[in-house]
C-alpha cells in the first residue's frame, strides 16, 4: 500500500529548507529551482486538491466540516497513489470533530517532525508575518491558534489548527505514528547528517556525494540570494523575505529578557523535552 | 410550487429559489423538476463511490452533505432534494447551485466552466480559475463600473450552437467574501450569507444581470502570485489554449475518475476553436489594483 510521508512542523521551523534539500536530492543534487520546488512536497492542506478530489467547494464549508472531511481526502489520495506521497503539514496531530485522526495512521507511511527553539520561532514569525513580537508570543501560547482561517477572505489553504507551540510539539511527539524528530538547530550544525537521517527514514537510496551536493546547493546564502533575484513563491504576503537569517539563537538579540522568560515559562516542559532548556 | 428560469431552462421547483428569476417564457413543459422528497441512501450500481458523491452507471448522481441534505440528479431533468433540516436553509441552495448544478449541466450536455462571466460590448468574457483566485472579485469590479454579469463561479457554455460557443446566464447574483465587499464599498448588512457562519455574502446584481445568452468571446485564466515579478499576461494558442480550458471544466477531476475525460477534452477543443482569444492572466492579490485590471481587459477587448 502507498500512503503519505508527512513533513510536519510548526511554521517557521525549517520545513521549507528541508523540502528544498530533499527536492535537490531527487534532482541528483542540483540547485533548487524555486518555480519547480513549490510543487515538491506540496502542503497537505491545499484547498484546490480538497475541492477537486471531494467534488465540493470548500469555500462553502465551515471549518469543522472541512476538518471532518480531510481524512477522507487522504484516504482517496492514498488509494490512487502510485508512489509514496510527500506532504508538508503545519497542522497539529489532532482528532477531527468526528473524533478520528486528521491524518489517518492507516495511510501514514511515516513522518518527520521538524522542531525549532520557540524563542527563534517567535523572532522569525514576527518578521515573517509583519506582526509584532508580542503578538507572535501570544500566538505561540494560544491553544486555539488556527492558520489560513479564511475569516475575511478565502485563503489558498484550508484552515489548520496549530494548538499552542507546546501543544503542537506534544501532539506530534506523542502521536501513534512515531515521527523522526529533527531539530532545526541540529540541521544547521550538521545538515548532511540531518539529511541522511531523513532520507533513510523515507527509504530513499542516495549516495553520500549526492547528499553533500544537495546540502551545498541549499546553503542559506544561496537560497537568500536566489530569493532576492527571483522571488520565492511561498513567501507570505505580508513579509519582506522568506529566508531571513538562517541561524539559531538569534532570539538573544531580538527578544527582551522578559519576553524570552515568558516563552520559557509558557513552554518549559516541551522545551526541556527537546533540550532547549 | 413555482417556475423559474435557469440558463434559459424552465425549472419547476417545490423549493422556493430566490436566487433565480421567475419564468416569463413560453408555456413549454418544464425542462427540469426540483422535488422535495426522499433521496435513496445509496445508488444501486455505482461506478464512483466517494464520501460525498456517488455516480451510477446510467449517470445518475447522488450528492450528500451531513447536516445539510442529500440530492439526486438524473437524466439532466430531475433533482430530488432531501434537506437534513429546514428546507428553506441557505445551505440547501448553496450546494444545490454548486456541485449539484454542475452535475446537472454535465448531464444536459452543456459545458460548465469554473468561471465568472461578464458582458463587454455584445459578447461574454469569462474569468476562470481555482477557488480564491479572484473570479467573483473581478466580476464585482466590472459590476461596479456598470457592466452586466452573466454568471458567477459556474459559467454554463453551450458549445453546440452553429455560431460558436454561447454562455447561458445562470444566477443574478455574486458571492463575495467580506474583504471584497469592503474593498468595493458594497454593504453586507441585510445580505444573506452563503452559510450562516461564513463571511461570504450573496450580492444580488438585479438590473445588472444579463439574462439573455451571449456568444463567449474570450476566456481569461486567472492565477495569483505573491511577487510582482511573477505577474504575467500571455495569449494562449493551440494546445496551450485547450489544456487550461479542459482544466477549467467544473468538477473535471471528479469526471476524470468516472471516465468522462475524453468527452470533456473534445468539448474543450471545440470551445478553444470557437473563442476569439484565450489569455493567462497572472497577478498579485490586490483589490486596489483590480480597477486597473478591468481597464486593461476593456482596452484589449475593444482592440480590433
Amino acid at each position: 500500500m502507498n500512503g503519505f510521508f508527512w513533513l510536519a512542523s510548526y511554521p517557521k521551523s525549517g520545513n521549507t529548507w528541508l523540502r528544498l534539500m530533499l527536492h535537490s536530492v531527487q534532482r541528483g543534487g542540483a540547485a533548487p529551482d524555486f518555480s519547480e520546488a513549490s510543487g515538491f512536497a506540496p502542503v497537505a492542506s491545499a484547498r484546490n486538491i480538497f475541492d477537486d478530489v471531494l467534488g465540493i467547494e470548500s469555500s462553502d464549508l465551515n471549518p469543522d466540516e472541512i476538518t471532518t472531511l480531510r481524512p477522507r481526502l487522504y484516504q482517496i489520495l492514498a488509494s490512487h497513489a502510485r508512489e509514496p506521497l510527500l506532504r508538508k503539514v503545519h497542522d497539529a496531530w489532532i482528532l477531527t470533530p468526528a473524533n478520528e485522526p486528521l491524518l489517518p495512521p492507516a495511510v501514514t507511511m511515516g513522518a518527520v517532525y521538524i522542531v525549532r527553539d520557540p524563542r527563534d520561532v517567535v523572532a522569525s514569525m514576527a518578521n515573517h508575518n509583519g506582526v509584532a513580537l508580542e503578538r507572535s508570543i501570544a500566538r505561540l501560547s494560544d491553544p486555539a491558534n488556527v492558520i489560513a482561517a479564511s475569516d475575511r477572505r478565502l485563503a489558498d489553504q484550508l484552515p489548520q489548527r496549530l494548538l499552542s507551540w507546546s501543544g503542537h510539539v506534544e501532539s506530534w511527539l506523542d502521536s501513534p505514528i512515531d515521527p523522526l524528530v529533527l531539530r532545526y538547530e541540529d540541521m544547521l550544525a550538521d545538515p548532511l547528517a540531518a539529511l541522511r537521517r531523513v532520507v533513510d527514514r523515507l527509504g530513499w537510496s542516495a549516495e553520500s556525494a549526492m547528499l553533500e551536493s544537495a546540502v551545498r546547493a541549499t546553503r542559506f546564502e544561496l537560497l537568500h540570494a536566489a530569493e532576492q533575484r527571483h522571488g520565492f513563491r511561498e513567501r507570505p504576503t505580508r513579509s519582506q523575505r522568506f529566508f531571513r537569517r538562517g541561524q539559531s539563537g538569534g532570539w538573544r538579540d531580538e527578544l527582551t529578557a522578559e519576553q524570552a522568560a515568558r516563552i520559557e515559562a509558557d513552554h518549559g516542559p516541551a522545551m526541556r523535552r527537546l533540550g532547549y532548556l | 410550487m413555482s417556475d423559474y428560469r435557469l440558463c434559459g431552462w424552465r425549472v419547476r421547483s417545490d423549493l422556493a429559489l430566490p436566487d433565480l428569476l421567475p419564468w416569463h417564457g413560453d408555456d413549454r413543459a418544464p425542462d427540469i423538476h426540483i422535488r422535495l422528497t426522499e433521496v435513496p441512501a445509496a445508488l444501486t450500481d455505482p461506478v464512483h463511490a466517494g464520501p460525498l458523491l456517488q455516480i451510477a452507471r446510467d449517470g445518475t448522481c447522488r450528492f450528500a452533505l451531513p447536516r445539510v441534505g442529500a440530492y439526486l440528479v438524473r437524466q439532466g431533468r430531475e433533482i430530488l432534494v432531501q434537506p437534513a433540516d429546514d428546507p428553506e436553509a441557505t445551505a440547501v441552495r448553496t450546494f444545490l447551485f454548486g456541485t449539484v448544478f454542475g452535475l446537472l449541466c454535465h448531464q444536459r450536455g452543456t459545458l460548465p466552466l469554473h468561471a465568472s462571466c461578464v458582458r463587454i460590448g455584445g459578447v461574454a468574457v469569462a474569468f476562470a480559475g481555482r477557488s480564491g483566485v479572484g473570479k467573483s472579485t473581478l466580476a464585482a469590479a466590472f459590476l461596479r463600473r456598470g457592466y452586466d454579469i452573466l454568471a458567477d463561479d459556474v459559467t454554463v457554455v453551450d458549445i453546440d450552437q452553429p455560431g460558436g460557443p454561447v454562455v447561458l446566464p445562470a444566477f443574478p447574483r455574486l458571492k463575495l467574501w467580506q474583504d471584497a465587499m469592503t474593498a468595493f464599498d458594497f454593504e453586507s448588512t441585510g445580505l444573506e450569507a452563503a452559510r450562516p457562519d461564513l463571511p461570504k455574502f450573496v450580492l444580488p446584481v438585479e438590473s445588472h444581470f444579463q439574462a439573455e445568452p451571449l456568444p463567449l468571446a474570450t476566456v481569461y485564466h486567472l492565477a495569483t502570485v505573491l511577487d510582482p515579478r511573477h505577474a504575467a499576461l500571455e495569449r494562449l494558442r493551440g494546445l496551450a489554449a485547450v489544456t487550461p480550458l479542459h482544466q477549467a471544466v467544473y468538477r473535471m477531476s471528479m469526471l476524470a475518475r468516472i471516465g468522462e475525460t475524453s468527452a470533456t477534452l473534445a468539448a474543450a477543443v471545440r470551445l478553444a476553436a470557437g473563442l476569439r482569444a484565450n489569455w493567462r492572466l497572472v497577478r498579485c492579490h490586490d483589490h486596489a489594483a483590480m480597477d486597473a485590471v478591468v481597464t486593461d481587459i476593456l482596452a484589449r477587448q475593444e482592440a480590433p
